[in-house]
């Protein structure tokens, strides 16, 4: 057994004339957690839809355990496919899910199911058309984390969840995870909530990854420096400026990779170093590939950035 | 938890099931909720039935006597037999546009879903056929539940015996869900195009064999060719588009992508 879980090469999906996945290539290593992160129409499900065989490739290649997934029943049976989007027959309820979904997922732990179904305070007769939109995701969240699948998908898998329950299935995940380590990716909008659970970050953007990062270097990466506007522009001089933010006299600049040396001038030039969310860096990435003409043009921060683009 | 699960305390692998076992768990996630395909059908039949009844006191009311030969022949006439078939086939759709989003989902390949969906078509055609079948023998018994009142002896059910009926009831019920469920396979493939070029394609299709059949005035043969086959003759040859459905469905659904 290697420790990749997940070789892609080459791959590309186009749906016509669009193309959702252009020439994308990255693995993923067995036993961590991934975070899909990106804009929406980026392609993240569809990603995840080539990654568990719902999706036929037009190029390239796709390896899951070792093989395609597609029709390959012994690729399939390790997935778990959780998307915001599923299906479900119109007679079925919560308890036709969970009693199902043993048969199929061999990992399958009830007890674990049953203590979920609390946590989310499931109602487990009434028919999956009448539940609410956040306990339609929590059926799906409870299938993936129960289904304890050596590869899981979560495909925003909270969509009307309220808080309380993100902070369950964050937690519920992370203990479990703990115990019983798999590999999962997660693809979600809030980026900051789930960063501290993320090992490993991927981000989409026009179909095309534009980051594959570990996400403890990724947050290293990059820190704001703050002061006297003067002092700020002397100090970033021919450094990699991601963004830039400023009221008055004041500057906020954000630049990528400082070493300890270079911490310490920062420091002794009389500037503030804070460090960048996760979040902060995706939105200035992926806003900076995109170009000035999808930005609202009205927001001062977006407009302190473009004019240095 | 399985038994590697438990050894290991890793998620890390599966414990592969053999592919009779996987097309079973689609058989099992078909019935799982046993109203779809057991419990309504039924119930309409059951309904249906209690229908029959009343329509035939009324009739045997304003004709002063239902045991009569012409009364018995009369309600052949009644489409009540087939009453569970219309909602069978919207069973027979469900099946592919529910169960095929629901199986992908759980990791099942489309092959396993077709084979595990066509197999439970069968069991379900066998058991309604053999169901079917024996009440037609037992209201023939029974002259009419011993109430004069005829309803599974009727169409074509209850001529040519036990066999003819068991045969052509499986036949027809095969075709009833294959027929929804290729149109739900036609969808899940080619989506609206698809229909399109379906549903038009088949009225050409019709419209040119009546036209064909009129221009050459080939419509007593036609007839000729018809009355030769018999009952178990005609359904015989109705295995010809199940087959056509069935195999279709399979060769299509191979490359359906579920829809979001």
């Amino acid at each position: 057994m290697t420790d990749t879980a997940v070789r892609v090469a080459g791959l590309t999906k186009k749906f016509g004339a669009f193309t959702a996945i252009d020439d994308v290539s990255f693995t993923v290593e067995r036993n961590k957690i991934y975070g899909l992160l990106g804009r929406n129409g980026a392609g993240k499900t569809t990603l995840m839809q080539l990654l568990t065989g719902q999706q036929f490739a037009t190029s390239g290649t796709l390896e899951v355990f070792g093989a395609s997934p597609v029709e390959n029943a012994r690729v399939l049976q390790s997935l778990c496919f959780i998307k915001e989007s599923q299906r479900y027959p119109d007679s079925f309820r919560p308890q036709h899910v969970f009693a199902s979904a043993p048969w199929f997922f061999a990992n399958w732990d009830d007890a674990f199911a049953a203590r979920l179904v609390e946590d989310f305070r499931l109602p487990l007769n009434r028919p999956i058309k009448k539940l609410s939109r956040g306990q339609l995701s929590a059926v799906g969240v409870i299938v993936g984390l129960a289904s304890r699948a050596p590869l899981t998908f979560f495909d925003e898998p909270y969509l009307g969840l309220d808080a309380v329950a993100r902070q369950i299935f964050y937690d519920r995940l992370l203990e479990d995870y703990a115990e019983y380590p798999r590999t999962i990716m997660l693809s979600t909008h809030l980026i900051d909530e789930v960063s501290n659970l993320l090992e490993h970050v991927l981000v989409i953007d026009e179909g095309r990854i534009l980051m594959d990062q570990d996400a403890e270097q990724l947050r290293g990466s990059a820190s704001t420096v703050v002061g006297k506007k003067t002092d700020v522009d002397a100090f970033v001089a021919g450094r990699d400026i991601i963004s830039r933010d400023g009221i008055g006299g004041l500057a906020s600049v954000t630049v990528a990779g400082l070493g300890e040396a270079e911490r310490a001038a920062a420091r002794a030039a009389g500037l503030e170093l804070s460090p960048v969310s996760l979040q902060q860096l995706i939105v200035q990435r992926t806003t900076s590939t995109t170009g000035s003409a999808t930005l609202d043009e009205t927001e001062s921060k977006t407009d302190a950035w473009s004019t240095h683009s | 938890m399985t038994v590697t699960d438990s050894l290991t305390g890793t998620a890390a692998s599966v414990h592969p099931r053999s592919a009779p076992a996987r097309i079973w768990n689609v058989v099992r996630l078909h019935l799982i909720d046993r109203r779809t395909y057991i419990g309504i059908p039924w119930l309409i039949v059951g309904m249906a039935f209690v229908i029959t009844i009343f329509i035939a006191q009324i009739v045997g009311f304003t004709t002063g006597g239902l045991g009569t030969p012409d009364a018995i022949e009369g309600q052949r006439y009644s489409w009540a037999v087939l009453s569970p078939q219309w909602y069978l086939v919207v069973v027979g759709v469900q099946a592919i546009s529910f169960g095929f989003p629901l199986a992908l989902g759980f990791g099942v390949t489309r092959r396993d879903f077709y084979l595990g969906t066509a197999l439970l078509f069968l069991l379900i055609s066998a058991a309604n056929a053999l169901a079917f079948a024996l009440l037609t023998q037992l209201e023939q018994l029974t002259e009419g539940w011993f109430i004069d009142t005829y309803m599974f002896n009727a169409l074509w059910l209850g001529i040519d015996g036990f066999w003819v009926d068991l045969f052509s009831f499986f036949v027809m019920q095969l075709l009833v869900f294959f027929i929804g469920a290729s149109i739900a396979t036609i969808y899940m493939r080619w989506r609206m195009p698809g229909m399109l070029v379906f549903w038009s394609s088949l009225a050409l299709a019709i419209v040119g064999a009546v036209t064909i059949i009129t221009f050459t005035s080939n419509w007593p043969a036609v007839a000729i060719w018809f009355g030769a086959q018999g009952i178990g003759g005609i359904f015989a040859w109705l295995l010809l588009p199940a087959a056509v459905a069935g195999f279709g469905g399979f060769l299509a659904l191979r490359r359906a992508t579920p829809k979001n």
